[in-house]
């Protein structure tokens, strides 16, 4: 599904990726821990292009990213992307905020567009917004909003930069059970979280970014309960210390 | 003999600067919606990948904000025709003028207002697979047409007034339709107030045509 290889990406004289190498599998549920500013939303950014990586190969769905030939915008549909700060558009309804793309990309017709539109959001539980404006929902809503919008172009993957980390922490159950139904759907993911309960129940597998690098990967049972790296030790013995506060 | 007064002066001049007002609605709805035209795509092109693109926009704005509008006005109207050798009506000219003009402030505005739109706007326009075009067009340019009404509004006004410069290239505009007035009566104080009056109602009239429209953009989308 998504092939990245010896991928960098350098802002001026800053390298954020050293070499990143990733296999992911259709269907496959992957979560990307790691401390801030180690490059995992940056990883997640080439793979739609949003960064252009400086060098390495990404390849999704069979489209090399880097290939000028590429038709970028076809790619991106393939891959939807769900924002830490959802991004929904403020001047449209939630329900033209989801079939905008529909309209505008797939051209399908509006009564179509319509009738995807309400089924989408009555997937995420929204059904009942759907002439609201964002500015009249909970952080929660709006994220499960920006779900139904990158579902609106029936993307073989989604990309998830931080879904949770803008929200109130009782807004947070919401999004992440809606992403539960998706993965449980056999949707590809890839979630860059600090949700460790969540990579623990959902994950097929997590992966561990730190200094541009992946440090280390692995089934989430095995990656929590025995980390082999030093680093990955440090971090998750910080992160659960703070979940456990809260 | 003292200066006295004579309010019924004033009033007798409004209707006599009616040709007057008219030339200058036809120099501000002429200029501004030629200005309106070039200030759109010069912040536009500001905003634009080629490089070309940017620089020549940068210097139009350049060079008509660093110089006087009086200056252009009379370059036009009295220079340029003997280069070329032909001549260009006044009211022509005066569009003219007035469109080069505040194209080049509304460019500002336009790349403002466009720039102030959070560049996450973009990103999730794009990441659902559309054109920066259709991005623009969809996404950004109804966020950022909003955030420019204030600033246009200013510039309008602004414009309209700057019309009255337009007089000494001898467009038969408000001003100096009065100052023909006073030619005859020499009532300068009374003339120039009715002049004035004038000028402050059409300025209000955009004021609040503005705010109308503003309001009617923000309560439909709350």
């Amino acid at each position: 599904m998504i092939t990245i290889k010896n991928l960098h990406k350098q802002f001026g004289d800053l390298e954020v990726l050293k070499g990143i190498d990733l296999e992911i599998k259709a269907g496959e549920v992957i979560c990307v821990i790691g401390p801030s500013g180690s490059g995992k939303s940056t990883v997640l950014r080439c793979i739609n292009r949003l960064e252009t990586p400086t060098s390495g190969t990404v390849i999704v769905d069979g489209h090399d990213i880097m290939d000028p030939r590429t038709d970028i915008n076809y790619v991106r549909t393939e891959a939807g992307m769900v924002f830490q700060q959802f991004n929904l558009f403020p001047h449209m309804s939630v329900l033209e905020n989801v079939t905008l793309g529909p309209l505008k990309v797939r051209k399908i017709k509006p009564e179509d567009a319509r009738h995807l539109g309400y089924d989408l959001l009555a997937k995420v539980g929204l059904a009942a917004k759907a002439e609201n404006y964002p500015d009249q929902l909970s952080g929660g809503q709006k994220q499960r909003v920006a779900i139904a919008r990158a579902l609106a172009l029936q993307p073989k993957v989604i990309l998830f930069d931080e879904p949770t980390s803008a929200l109130d922490p009782e807004l947070v159950g919401e999004v992440l059970e809606v992403m539960k139904k998706l993965a449980a759907e056999g949707m590809t993911m890839v979630v860059v979280t600090h949700e460790m309960g969540f990579a623990r129940e959902v994950a097929d597998r997590v992966i561990f970014i730190d200094q541009g690098v992946i440090q280390e990967e692995g089934p989430p049972h095995e990656f929590f309960t025995n980390p082999r790296h030093p680093r990955l030790r440090d971090f998750l013995g910080k992160v659960v210390h703070k979940c456990a506060d809260d | 003999m003292a200066f006295q007064f004579q309010p019924h002066i004033v009033v007798e001049t409004l209707p006599m600067l009616m040709r007057g007002v008219w030339y200058t609605v036809y120099l501000t709805v002429g200029g501004l919606f030629f200005g309106f035209l070039l200030g759109v795509t010069a912040g536009l092109m500001k905003l634009a990948r080629p490089v070309l693109a940017r620089k020549l926009s940068g210097m139009y704005v350049e060079l008509i904000r660093g110089t006087p509008m009086l200056v252009q006005a009379m370059f036009l109207y009295y220079g340029v025709p003997m280069a070329v050798g032909l001549r260009i009506p006044p009211l022509v000219a005066g569009i003219i003028v007035i469109a080069v003009n505040s194209g080049a402030y509304i460019a500002e505005i336009v790349r403002g207002a466009i720039q102030s739109i959070n560049i996450g706007q973009t990103e999730a326009g794009r990441s659902i697979g559309l054109t920066r075009a259709q991005t623009m067009r969809y996404i950004i340019w109804p966020q950022a047409f909003r955030r420019m009404i204030p600033p246009l509004g200013n510039q309008f006004i602004i414009s309209l007034k700057d019309t009255s410069l337009l007089m000494v290239i001898g467009v038969g505009e408000l001003l100096r339709t009065g100052q023909e007035i006073v030619a005859v009566n020499f009532r300068a104080f009374e003339v120039y107030m009715a002049v004035a009056i004038v000028y402050l109602a059409m300025t209000m009239s955009i004021a609040k045509a503005l705010r109308m429209l503003e309001h009617r953009l923000t309560t439909r989308t709350r």
